[in-house]
């Protein structure tokens, strides 16, 4: 050949081993040794004396032939074997940076119906998921996708199970599709449906099964460790709301046991008017506990979730004409001015709350808005603020020494506490019970509408309710 | 001539409370601790002589062995004496569904020995044996109402009203002192397939309260029961 007169035999044969291997690059194995074996038949036909045949000279070339075919094998296989562990270094990597993208994605946000999407997007890059369940913090199952009510009772059953079901599996082979469970550390948090898939898939696919599984137990205590710390904070107020109003309570019992033990023990040596005072008295304590009583059920009632208003529409004339007499009996010596838009709309409410909230803000015009030494002059007012949103302006003021600057921040909290200005003379001081205005703030909140305090206009104080009326009956 | 009355009220401190209220005022008093005590002492006052038959009843709904509410089905069903009930919550209190039961009124705890007196009186003067006859004439705090000839005046001066107006101020009349519920007023002067329409009876309240009262919303007549009805003020003079 052309090259013969160049190259003497051994750098031939050498040429040959390096086609062969450049060969099994690109090659499979068995095919590269095929080539290996017609390149030696070749240069034995060629090359090797004599030529122009297939004979070999035994003892001189044969050991030649076959070294170099044994060379070219083994630089062949050994291609091969590259090849091949390059190919599952890539698939590797490509699987880890799948695993590490999901887990990343699932970090990103805390919303579990995204977590669906964003595993099933994963997913589908492999295969075509066909449903998903999804169990939440409660056990409740959260599903995506079409499913059979067989394929139902199978997919909870791999949860429930916590291992894999379907062809290849050992588990309910004989079923078309296969089940995974979405594995956390102690047990699964769903399961997701996928149609037939080679069983070399299956440890990849569980690897991302279980990366949701733990996603979701992560959150799982997360959501449950918030919900222990609320748990824990509701009854720390609580404890304090109820050690706040029992001690309220105790005053009034306190000059109620007083004023009747007296009745009882010293009444025939009283005269009838220290009787009737010392009755008097009775009566009012039991009113202000009455009072006091209503006010914590009704805090107690309208702090529930989910609590039902009987609303009606109501005329705030007469909301307000209500409270004007019950008022006037609580307190005989205020002097009350009722000063009521004409033609304001009907407004839609609970009219009993609605009451309370006005009797409220009046017994804490009279008790703290009062100047010591006078009688209490409060004013309810009623205005339209806006015709066309239908906004009216519903207030209590009073021309007393207005709130104090450190408690203008707490004051609708249950806890503050504030003494009384001193009322009409014989009237005795009162602690002020921070209940009272804080069911006002919760009335006003049911109704979505907001009440604020501001300093009066001629001095005082003036707890103003925002109201709307609501689309015209 | 003394009126009997029936308490029922299973509270033994209340119980005796009322009783020595209501003996101080000159009614005699059958006290009842349970609706089981209460069908016992009617059934046994309707075997004997009117003469011991019970004038008015004083019936608390929460009682140990059921709620009052069927005892109160059962006197409408069986006597014509009035019947005032009683309870601890306002709130949950369905007054409306007892005043159309036929209640005649209703008292919430904790109240007054004097309100119970008044509302006990009023009720005896619309109901039962001692019932005046339908009050026709009403004058109260300058106001002025002839039902029969339609005449109605302020202070002397004769006010003008529509005729649905009228015909509501003359229901209000016709029960001065007790409270009348939206619903009745609305079915009396609107018809019965009207009874879910407050807003129309608000409107017309407001127009009587802008022509009868000094302050409309300050009334001193025409009151207001919240989530209930309304009431016009008992008239002061026995003269009805």
């Amino acid at each position: 050949m052309f090259l013969q007169p160049q190259l003497d035999l051994a750098n031939l044969a050498l040429v040959l081993v390096m086609l062969a291997a450049l060969t099994s690059l690109w090659l499979a194995p068995w095919l590269g040794l095929l080539s290996c074996a017609v390149a030696v038949m070749a240069f034995n036909f060629h090359f090797v004396p004599p030529t122009g045949t297939f004979q070999v000279n035994f003892h001189q070339h044969m050991l030649l032939l076959l070294a170099m075919w044994l060379v070219s094998a083994v630089v062949t296989l050994l291609v091969g074997r590259q090849k091949r562990l390059r190919l599952h270094a890539q698939q590797e990597s490509s699987r880890a940076r799948e695993l590490r993208e999901l887990s990343e994605q699932l970090r990103s946000t805390d919303d579990q119906d995204r977590w669906g999407d964003i595993f099933l997007k994963h997913l589908s890059g492999l295969v075509q998921p066909k449903a998903l369940l999804m169990l939440d913090h409660d056990g409740h199952p959260h599903w995506r996708g079409e499913h059979s009510a067989l394929e139902e009772s199978g997919l909870h059953l791999c949860s429930q199970m916590s291992s894999p079901m379907g062809p290849g599996t050992g588990r309910h082979d004989e079923q078309p599709d296969c089940y995974l469970p979405l594995r956390g550390s102690r047990a699964s948090h769903g399961a997701v449906l996928l149609p037939p898939m080679p069983p070399q898939w299956h440890a990849h696919l569980q690897s991302l099964c279980d990366m949701m599984g733990m996603a979701m137990e992560r959150q799982h205590t997360q959501q449950q460790a918030q919900r222990l710390r609320q748990a824990e904070q509701t009854q720390a107020l609580r404890s304090t709301l109820l050690t706040a109003i029992a001690h309220d309570h105790r005053t009034p019992l306190a000059t109620i046991l007083s004023a009747a033990t007296a009745l009882r023990d010293q009444g025939e040596r009283m005269g009838a008017d220290q009787q009737r005072q010392l009755a008097s008295v009775i009566a009012d304590e039991a009113q202000q506990l009455a009072r006091l009583t209503e006010n914590t059920l009704q805090l107690a009632r309208l702090d529930t979730p989910g609590v039902v208003l009987q609303t009606d529409w109501e005329s705030i004339e007469e909301l307000v004409g209500t409270v004007a007499r019950r008022s006037r009996v609580r307190h005989p010596f205020m002097r009350l001015r009722t000063l009521v838009d004409q033609g304001l709309p009907l407004i839609r409410c609970d009219a009993l709350l609605m009451v309370q909230l006005l009797d409220n803000l009046m017994d804490n015009a009279v008790v703290h808005g009062s100047v010591p030494g006078e009688d209490a002059v409060v004013d309810i007012k009623a205005v339209m603020l806006d015709a066309t949103s239908r906004r009216i302006r519903l207030s209590v003021e009073d021309r007393g020494p207005g709130v104090p600057d450190d408690l203008q921040d707490s004051l609708f909290e249950v806890f503050t506490r504030h003494v009384g200005a001193q009322g009409h003379a014989g009237q005795a001081r009162r602690a002020g019970a921070g209940v009272g205005l804080a069911v006002c703030k919760a009335i006003a909140r049911v109704h979505g509408w907001t009440l604020r305090h501001e300093a009066g206009s001629s001095s005082g104080a003036s707890f103003v309710l925002e109201l709307t009326a609501g689309d015209a009956p | 001539m003394s009126l009997t009355v029936l308490l029922v009220e299973d509270d033994r401190e209340l119980r005796y409370t009322l009783k020595a209220t209501l003996e101080v005022e000159g009614y005699r008093v059958h006290a009842a601790a349970s609706l089981a005590d209460a069908m016992a002492l009617l059934k046994h006052a309707a075997q004997t002589a009117s003469a011991h038959r019970f004038d008015l009843v004083l019936l608390d709904l929460g009682l140990p062995d059921g709620d009052g509410e069927t005892l109160l089905g059962h006197i409408r069903a069986t006597h014509g004496m009035p019947v005032l009930v009683i309870s601890a919550r306002e709130a949950e209190m369905p007054k409306i569904r007892l005043l159309d039961a036929g209640a005649d009124d209703y008292l919430v705890k904790p109240f007054s020995s004097a309100e119970l007196l008044a509302r006990m009186r009023v009720a005896l003067r619309h109901r039962g044996q001692l019932a005046q006859p339908a009050i026709t004439h009403y004058v109260h705090a300058g106001l002025e109402v002839k039902i029969d000839t339609r005449q109605v005046s302020r202070h002397g001066q004769p006010v003008h009203l529509t005729p649905t107006e009228f015909k509501l101020l003359a229901r209000l009349v016709r029960e001065a002192g007790r409270v009348v519920t939206h619903r009745q007023l609305l079915a009396d002067v609107w018809g019965s397939d009207c009874t879910e329409q407050t807003q129309y009876l608000r409107l017309y309240m407001a127009q009587l309260r802008a022509k009868l009262e000094t302050h409309p919303a300050d009334p001193i007549l025409l009151l207001t029961e919240p989530g209930v009805g309304y009431r016009l003020v008992e008239a002061a003079s026995p003269d009805m």
